[in-house]
């Protein structure tokens, strides 16, 4: 078996953006650092907005259209029927577009929400009243659960394949692994692409942080 | 913690003063509780939409102005809002601290504090001057943090 690129720098940079930043805005939340929380939230939109775009223009591999699969793929895949590939399995894409829909929700909650005190209110509060803002707080705060199974979910599939014999830690650090034979290297996107498209997410992100005025 | 056997009447009777107290002002202690719940929470609305103001880049002096004055009117009254008895064993919803009563003096300086800024952002705010009265929002709702942090519980999720 030959060394290859699985992942390309792009995903791997926002998965690992996600890595950190999901767990420092849990702790800034729940020390008070609401500026903190905020700065921590305007770059996991970013990284959002980022991936979901890369899902769509981005390298092959990343693509939503890559490794979302039906439900006869899935079901293939869970009774060992699937050839090998390289990326997300039919099941792992499912866990990756429900990650990143628990993390839409947590983040458009979060742009609502508002402080016990009025003094950090999320950037899109003006829209809202107070006690709208704080029931949405306090959604916010429910719905951080949802996002939490879902990564322990994650966790626990990567140590069953660690289990298993599969790392799939290290590609995701590296961007390569020892390719089965018949597969070859992904092919990564442009650097222009990726250059457009962090451009955009940035654009996006300081629109919304400025309540969407310029 | 177990009282001594001396101390437990001096405690029930200190109990039965601090309820009496409350009730001199024709409220139990949750009832205080809950009516300190309602002005805060006008206080923070009052604070939402005055920050909103000065985020816009272009405040409205009417706005600010409105707001200012329900901040300094809530602040005149605050200390009233914390009749002895009313924690949150009056009313488990509660946030304030018992370092609320145990620290009065502490409290007072704090409440007499946020006043002080009150009564500063008001006279700014009446005087129309958008930049004066943005400066002097700062201490006044710094001043909210700063009791908060110390007098209340941290929020529950």
């Amino acid at each position: 078996m030959a060394k290859g690129r699985v992942w390309d720098l792009p995903t791997r940079l926002t998965h690992w953006g996600f890595a950190a930043l999901v767990p420092f805005s849990w702790w800034s939340a729940t020390t008070g650092r609401l500026p903190l929380h905020r700065l921590s939230g305007y770059g996991l939109l970013g990284l959002l907005v980022f991936r979901l775009a890369w899902g769509l223009v981005g390298a092959r591999i990343a693509r939503f259209a890559t490794f979302i699969k039906g439900p006869a793929a899935v079901l293939a895949y869970v009774r060992g029927r699937s050839a090998p590939a390289l990326g997300h399995n039919p099941l792992g894409g499912w866990s990756i577009a429900a990650m990143l829909a628990a993390l839409a929700l947590q983040l458009g909650l979060g742009l609502f929400s508002v402080d016990e005190d009025g003094l950090e209110p999320g950037p899109l509060s003006r829209f809202v009243s107070f006690d709208t803002g704080r029931a949405i707080a306090h959604l916010h705060h429910r719905t951080f659960w949802i996002l939490v199974a879902l990564i322990a979910v994650h966790l626990a599939a990567i140590a069953v394949y660690a289990v298993r014999g599969k790392d799939l830690v290290t590609p995701m650090v590296t961007g390569t692994a020892d390719l089965p034979d018949g597969l070859v290297a992904t092919r990564v996107a442009p650097f222009r692409t990726a250059a457009a498209v962090a451009a955009l997410a940035a654009a996006l992100v300081w629109f919304i942080a400025h309540g969407l005025r310029f | 913690m177990t009282l001594p056997r001396t101390l437990a009447p001096l405690a029930a009777g200190l109990l039965v003063l601090c309820g009496g107290v409350a009730l001199a002002a024709g409220l139990t202690g949750a009832d205080a509780a809950k009516d300190r719940a309602q002005h805060m929470k006008g206080l923070g609305a009052a604070a939402k939409a005055l920050g909103e103001q000065f985020r816009s880049g272009t405040p409205d002096p009417a706005v600010v102005r409105l707001q200012a004055e329900r901040i300094d009117t809530a602040a005149k009254t605050l200390p009233t809002w914390f009749p002895a008895g009313s924690g949150a064993q009056a009313w488990p919803k509660s946030a304030a601290l018992p370092v609320v009563w145990t620290d009065a003096a502490g409290f007072a300086a704090a409440a007499r504090n946020f006043q002080l800024a009150a009564a500063r952002l008001d006279a700014a705010a009446a005087t129309g001057d958008m930049t004066a009265t943005g400066a002097a929002a700062k201490p006044a709702l710094g001043a909210c943090k700063a009791c908060h942090d110390k007098f209340r519980r941290p929020e529950k999720s």
